[in-house]
């Protein structure tokens, strides 16, 4: 291992980690700087039944509508982030860990999830460019983000085998590419999985307070007919 | 030449009409002169104005709504003007949204401060921009809250057009139907300007008609009494246009044996603060609500069929009015499930043999709790109930939602929107289709002559009141 690389997979990895642990801080600040609401009515439902039904939200693609009607969103979802997490376990791994990766199979599956990834990366990046309504709300920020994934995801595949000499130069390209994300993502939409638990959190409990979460199917009649209010 | 693809809808392009503001302002109406009710001024720096606005009225759920969006686009597929309009990527909720959003991004988001054209970070330029705002959040959203129920991130993007309503509500850029009623709610504490001798007269009438009509001796419609079990709340619909609604009621609380009365002054639960945003209006018309059920001693606050109405009265008002809520307040379909439980009235579903389904508000299902019971009165007064699919907290709006009824620049927008409802309600089959919401029921109207569609839109308390048995006698 040269020590450019050894000082990139270490050092380089740490203070840009530090960094984004401390703009994070900053973001959850400044998210509460904003003034909470405060709910004066008697409860419908149970807030704390909401929180968890809305945080919960996502392993439950049957509750929302539009993921029923396009599954193959909520399996590219799961993928892609199966993926993000498998490159970003790759890049603890690689340093710490490294007779993980000694296993062929370990690193085959990591590639095989990676490359998924990859691939449903470029089919968003698809979407994202030929369908308008999607196009119209794209900004700058979300092409690169993705466009940035895509290449995290190729070189995390190339990576993850974890051989130097003859593929020094994916690790160079791997590292540097995380280095560069902790850096990048507080301040770009990929940050969105910092606000997803406060803002799952706040409806959770808005509409758990209100009896609409959890929602449930229209029941049949019963002996003993709709809840006491 | 016909309307090209993905060229947003003419709606859109509604310029700020100010007539009526300029008669408020000639007239020197007390609402305007205690600064409640805002007017538009072209002199002052309205952008600068918004800004401020923003920044001082934003809280964490708005907040964290503006950041979370990822773009992903899935509430398209959750919106009825996004479906009806599939060549338009304006339709789309979370474009509409963005409009608001490039604001906030630009006034308070890092990145957007910095770099603002990486994320679409931009001021309104001027009033024409904000003209341009007025008719997104007002002309092409009706708030139903479907697509925040579809988000996986969690964004409640009807409450950031919410938000952005009331904003321009305090610049008087507001759509003039809304505004007319924000007027007459200010002025005279009711949305159809009642007046207190009309309010008397008609509930009069309404009890003479319903004695002859029934032949029932002695039934009441008590108003201003104290002590009562409950407080009856109605939409100012029921006295202009729709007494049937108001004297059904009065024959099945009678029957049930009900201590209850109508206020004199807090009787209309509608609250246009809803649908403009304007929190203040808001609190003054739920608080007149609140403050004569504490001044008549009432048990409980019941509120008559009215999608906003239950959702203003029941959850947002005292929040708004920021009082404790104390005496309980409920739908009177709440009301109607313990008399049929109690077996104080009695039913017949016989007596509506007609296909009926059920119409879900959003206010109701989506911002509310009620979703089992109507559907529970309503199979036990009606031969032939049938759910139209999505029903429930997925069922589509009326169209007619969030105030777009009192705003006829948007309609055609709306009615194009409502294909999607027209389409649901087809395929039902049913002849009747029963809300448990007044402005539901303008709203299906108007879907149902627009679309040509056999169906008769019909309320709750008129099938309870059509089911009743020949076996109830006065309790």
């Amino acid at each position: 291992m040269s020590p450019f690389l050894r000082v990139l997979e270490n050092e380089v990895q740490i203070v840009a980690l530090l960094f984004l642990a401390s703009v994070y801080v900053f973001r959850i600040l400044w998210i509460l700087r904003f003034e909470p609401t405060r709910e004066r009515t008697q409860p419908a439902g149970s807030k704390r039944e909401g929180i968890a039904y809305s945080l919960l939200n996502i392993s439950m693609p049957w509750s929302m509508e539009a993921l029923r009607k396009k599954p193959g969103f909520y399996i590219q979802f799961l993928i892609f982030h199966l993926g993000v997490t498998a490159a970003i376990a790759a890049s603890f791994i690689i340093p710490y860990r490294p007779e993980l990766f000694r296993t062929k199979a370990v690193v085959l599956l990591f590639q095989i999830i990676i490359g998924a990834a990859f691939v449903v990366g470029l089919v968003r990046l698809r979407r994202r460019l030929r369908n308008p309504a999607v196009r119209l709300i794209s900004t700058p920020d979300d092409y690169f983000s993705l466009i940035l994934m895509i290449l995290y995801f190729a070189a995390a595949v190339l990576a993850v085998p974890n051989r130097f000499p003859p593929a020094e130069w994916a690790l160079i390209l791997f590292f540097g590419l995380t280095a560069f994300f902790l850096v990048y993502v507080p301040f770009s939409k990929i940050s969105h999985y910092l606000y997803y638990p406060f803002a799952r959190y706040v409806l959770g409990k808005t509409l758990g307070h209100r009896g609409v979460f959890p929602i449930k199917e229209v029941k049949e009649e019963t002996a003993f007919g709709p809840p006491e209010k | 030449m016909g309307r090209q693809k993905n060229e947003p809808p003419p709606a859109l392009k509604s310029p700020l009409e100010t007539s009526s503001q300029e008669r408020a302002r000639a007239a020197n109406l007390g609402s305007v002169a205690k600064g409640r009710l805002k007017l538009y001024d072209p002199q002052v720096d309205n952008v600068r104005k918004f800004l401020d606005l923003l920044g001082r009225k934003i809280n964490r759920p708005l907040a964290l709504s503006f950041a979370a969006c990822v773009h992903c686009g899935l509430c398209a597929e959750s919106c009825h003007y996004a479906l009806a309009r599939p060549d338009d990527p304006t339709m789309t909720p979370a474009y509409k949204a963005d409009q608001i959003r490039r604001i906030f991004k630009r006034h308070k988001d890092w990145t957007g401060r910095i770099i603002p054209w990486w994320v679409h970070a931009r001021y309104p330029r001027d009033d024409a921009d904000l003209n341009l705002l007025k008719n997104i959040v007002f002309g092409a959203c009706s708030a139903c809250r479907r697509c925040t129920l579809n988000c996986p991130m969690g964004v409640d993007t009807a409450a950031l057009v919410r938000f952005t309503r009331g904003l321009l509500t305090e610049l008087g850029i507001v759509p003039e139907g809304i505004f007319n009623v924000n007027r007459d709610q200010w002025e005279t504490g009711n949305q159809m300007a009642v007046t207190e001798e009309d309010y008397l007269e008609t509930i009069a009438w309404v009890r003479e008609e319903l004695e002859s009509e029934t032949g029932i001796r002695g039934i009441e419609i008590p108003v201003d009494r104290a002590d009562c079990d409950f407080l009856y709340v109605i939409n100012p619909r029921e006295i202009k246009f729709d007494p049937r609604s108001l004297g059904d009621a009065a024959r099945i609380f009678h029957l049930a044996g009900e201590k209850w009365t109508l206020p004199k002054w807090g009787w209309d639960m509608t609250n246009y603060g809803l649908f403009s945003g304007d929190d203040s209006l808001g609190a003054y018309i739920a608080e007149n609500v609140y403050q004569a059920a504490a001044r008549l001693r009432s048990g409980r606050i019941v509120i008559s069929e009215c999608g906003h109405g239950y959702r203003s009265t029941r959850w947002e008002g005292y929040n708004w009015a920021g009082r404790d809520q104390t005496v309980p307040t409920e739908s009177v379909v709440i009301t109607l499930v313990r008399y049929l439980r109690q077996g104080r009235i009695k039913v017949d579903s016989a007596k509506n043999p007609e296909p009926v389904t059920f119409h879900d508000s959003c206010n109701i299902a989506r911002s509310g709790d009620l979703v089992e019971e109507p559907r529970w009165v309503l199979r036990r007064v009606c031969a032939d109930f049938r759910e139209m699919e999505p029903h429930g907290r997925e069922n589509f709006c009326c169209t007619g939602g969030g105030g777009l009824l009192s705003t006829p620049e948007y309609r055609s927008l709306r009615l194009e929107a409502a294909k999607i409802k027209a389409e649901q309600l087809q395929a039902t089959g049913a002849k009747l289709v029963c809300t448990m919401c007044h402005n539901c029921v303008d709203g299906l109207a108007d879907v149902i002559k627009h679309y040509r569609l056999n169906l008769k839109v019909v309320q709750i308390l008129e099938l309870v009141s059509r089911a009743l048995a020949s076996g109830n006698v006065q309790s």
